[in-house]
């Protein structure tokens, strides 16, 4: 794999801007590294300001990277993963199913926020190679946990037929995986209701229990909960996995065993990849190479166009960060329109879910199966930046639309394919739980939140975009260099392995964890024992994180939690209210320059530039 | 007593912007045959050559007609009906 950015330098401060926040840091360098990017540390150590981190290169004049947080909210040096995953909403979606709200027991906001933060500062080099002047990007990470679950609050806030689904609202027990007699725990996939009716009915349950099954299996990607009738996972119970699968395999479904990450390290795929979420192939030198001309952008982006033919969420994830850092995205629908622009809630005759990848977007219908179709993708390729796609695996051959046909219309572009499963040999469809199960993220998850498999919230999904599109940044950059396009693969299952790589390797707090108060919940985060020596003498409570436990809850059920956030982050201890209902983020006047407000509540982009 | 139909936003333009329409018949396919005549323009909208389109659910009070009799599942007055556009995935 070519080493694709190796002239670029990231030059990190010394006096880390987000100190309570070592995963970030972490993750931003490891995935600065996959990029071939030099890392840095100054020395001797020089007081960088806010400033978090620079990147260089000889062509562009060096980008200053800081972190912003709203005005109001939590201080930036308070932030960490677990009060992040509190104040976004991310802890009330991923409780709907998991009993409560709680934290997703991996490092998740850290690698989302730092691709999102490589996303932009990388974005900016390009702006600047394009005439535009952009010494500087500010990047929100609670900007970032919003965008995570931008979906679920566009779905929480849309005027009619609002979601109201709360943490706890959906039985932990009675949603899958689903476990064997002899004891696995696996995820089953399909993406049509006859093969998951054949299959329940093999198994012994009655057609109609399983339409109740699938009426919520279909729907989980979208609400985050999958309430089965208790007859299914009792009905799989007292079955052998072998027997399982046969069935399975009988009536079409896929079975994916939920795995540990030690196995994901055993495959041969990880194994080949290094870790690494992209897989970049340069095209051959043009006989005329690229350049960018351009007049100056506002954003970093601007003037570039991408084409995107992609379904569901990770790939219009992707070209909507894209389109937010300001490229002219052209969106490739079947004749017709994509079918997710009618799935509920809507709003001015759009689903608010769909609408919140979309909206940036330009539509063209095009049946891009039929020769006329191709001809025009063609066309559009000629006169575009990047093309951007998810189909199922062998689809882009089979269409005569892979790189290579497409380098003979464009040698300059960057193709990019945003996939589910990478090389791995795995005969399922490549969705977010399945890519979880199989990953060892959903097994961590489990372990962290003592429930059966992973998280009913896209995390993969999510990740994944902010992954493909932050490779497509990162050729675009490559491009604006050498002149050079390049062919980029990623995947739902180098997003997980990614995450996995960046979770648990800092320690945790000293004192860490969700409260209940007098009303609503609490996150603390007490990163140093200082920390905790202030929360003690804050409270008159033993100064010991055991002991401390029973008087600290007491105390905490004195006051409501947005008092005490108030006043331990006066203290100096990290604290946030934990957002169980999404509609609280709509009206909390403190993050309002995170959130639009059209029919339904949208997140800004959590970038700015200067 | 007639069956009640639960009409999605996007359907909604068809029924003059009615969220709930009442129709009649004693299968799902003569109720979406009612609804044509009523609300012209909606049937296609619903199947196509006979089969309910992939991408749309019709439940009957609250069974998904797929995993009953399809279009021929027999309804009552009283029923109701709900259409649900859904696509699968994640």
């Amino acid at each position: 794999m070519p080493t694709l950015l190796n002239e670029f330098s990231l030059l990190h401060s010394n006096t880390a801007s987000l100190p309570k926040w070592n995963a970030l840091q972490l993750c931003l360098m490891e995935q600065a590294r996959l990029l071939g990017i030099q890392q840095l540390s100054i020395s001797p150590p020089v007081d960088m300001g806010s400033t978090a981190f620079v990147l260089q290169h000889p062509a562009i004049s060096p980008i200053q990277g800081h972190y912003a947080s709203p005005a109001g909210w939590l201080p930036n040096r308070h932030l960490s993963e677990l009060l992040l995953q509190a104040g976004s909403g991310l802890m009330s979606v991923h409780g709907r199913a998991s009993g409560n709200a709680q934290p997703l027991g991996v490092d998740y906001l850290s690698a989302l926020t730092a691709a999102m933060t490589l996303h932009g500062t990388l974005a900016a080099a390009v702006g600047q190679l394009r005439g535009g002047v952009f010494h500087q990007v500010r990047i929100s990470p609670l900007g970032c946990g919003l965008l995570s679950i931008g979906q679920y609050l566009a779905g929480a806030t849309a005027p009619e037929d609002r979601e109201e689904f709360q943490p706890g609202c959906s039985d932990p027990q009675l949603r899958p995986p689903f476990r064997s007699s002899d004891g696995i725990t696996f995820e089953l996939e399909t993406l049509d209701s006859s093969p998951w009716r054949n299959f329940w009915t093999s198994v012994g349950i009655a057609s109609e229990l399983a339409g109740t099954a699938w009426k919520g299996f279909l729907l989980r990607y979208a609400r985050a909960i999958s309430p089965l009738p208790a007859a299914c996972p009792m009905a799989l119970a007292r079955l052998r996995y072998a027997k399982i699968q046969q069935l399975a395999a009988q009536a079409g479904v896929a079975v994916v065993p939920v795995r540990s990450i030690a196995q994901r390290h055993e495959d041969m795929d990880y194994q080949q990849t290094l870790g690494a979420p992209w897989q970049f192939e340069l095209s051959p030198t043009p006989s005329r190479k690229h350049r960018d001309i351009a007049a100056p952008p506002h954003l970093p982006l601007q003037g570039l166009r991408v084409i995107e033919s992609c379904r569901r969420i990770q790939g219009p994830l992707a070209g909507h960060l894209l389109a937010l850092l300001g490229a002219e995205v052209i969106r490739l629908e079947p004749p017709g329109g994509d079918p997710l622009r009618a799935m509920p809630p809507c709003a001015a005759g759009c689903s608010v879910r769909f609408d919140a990848l979309n909206h940036l977007k330009s539509i063209l219908e095009v049946d891009i199966k039929s020769t006329q179709g191709r001809q025009l993708v063609y066309e559009l390729a000629r006169e575009a930046d990047v093309f951007l796609h998810n189909w199922a695996p062998g689809k882009a051959q089979e269409m005569q639309l892979n790189a290579e046909h497409l380098r003979r219309v464009q040698p300059h572009l960057v193709y990019a394919y945003a996939g589910g499963w990478g090389e791995a040999p795995v005969n399922a469809p490549g969705t977010d739980f399945t890519v979880q199960a199989w990953s060892g993220v959903a097994d961590a998850t489990a372990t962290k939140c003592s429930t059966r498999g992973g998280s009913l919230f896209t995390v993969l999904d999510v990740l994944g975009g902010a992954v493909a599109a932050l490779g497509v940044t990162a050729a675009l950059l490559n491009r604006a260099v050498t002149g050079i396009g390049a062919h980029v693969e990623s995947s739902l299952l180098g997003a997980a392995d990614l995450l996995m790589q960046g979770s648990g390797k800092t320690s945790r707090g000293v004192l860490s964890g969700v409260y209940p108060t007098q009303s609503g919940l609490i996150a603390i985060d007490c990163q140093h024992p200082d920390q905790l020596q202030s929360l003690a003498m804050l409270l008159d409570i033993p100064p010991d994180v055991d002991t401390c436990q029973e008087p600290l809850a007491e105390h905490l059920r004195t006051r409501p939690a947005l008092e005490w956030e108030t006043m331990l982050n006066e203290h100096g201890i990290g604290a946030c209210v934990v957002i169980e209902d999404l509609k609280q983020l709509a009206t909390d006047t403190r993050i309002a320059e995170c959130l639009g407000h059209k029919a339904y509540s949208s997140v800004n982009a959590p970038w700015s530039f200067l | 007593m007639s069956i009640s139909v639960i009409v999605p936003t996007l359907l909604r333009p068809l029924t003059n912007g009615e969220k709930r329409v009442s129709t009649h018949g004693n299968s799902v396919a003569e109720a979406i045959d009612n609804l044509e005549r009523q609300f012209p323009g909606i049937k296609a909208r619903l199947v196509n050559a006979e089969q309910v389109h992939r991408f749309v659910n019709i439940y009957v009070n609250e069974d998904d007609i797929r995993f009953a009799d399809g279009l021929n599942t027999p309804i009552k007055a009283g029923d109701s009906l709900t259409v649900l556009p859904a696509v699968a995935g994640g």
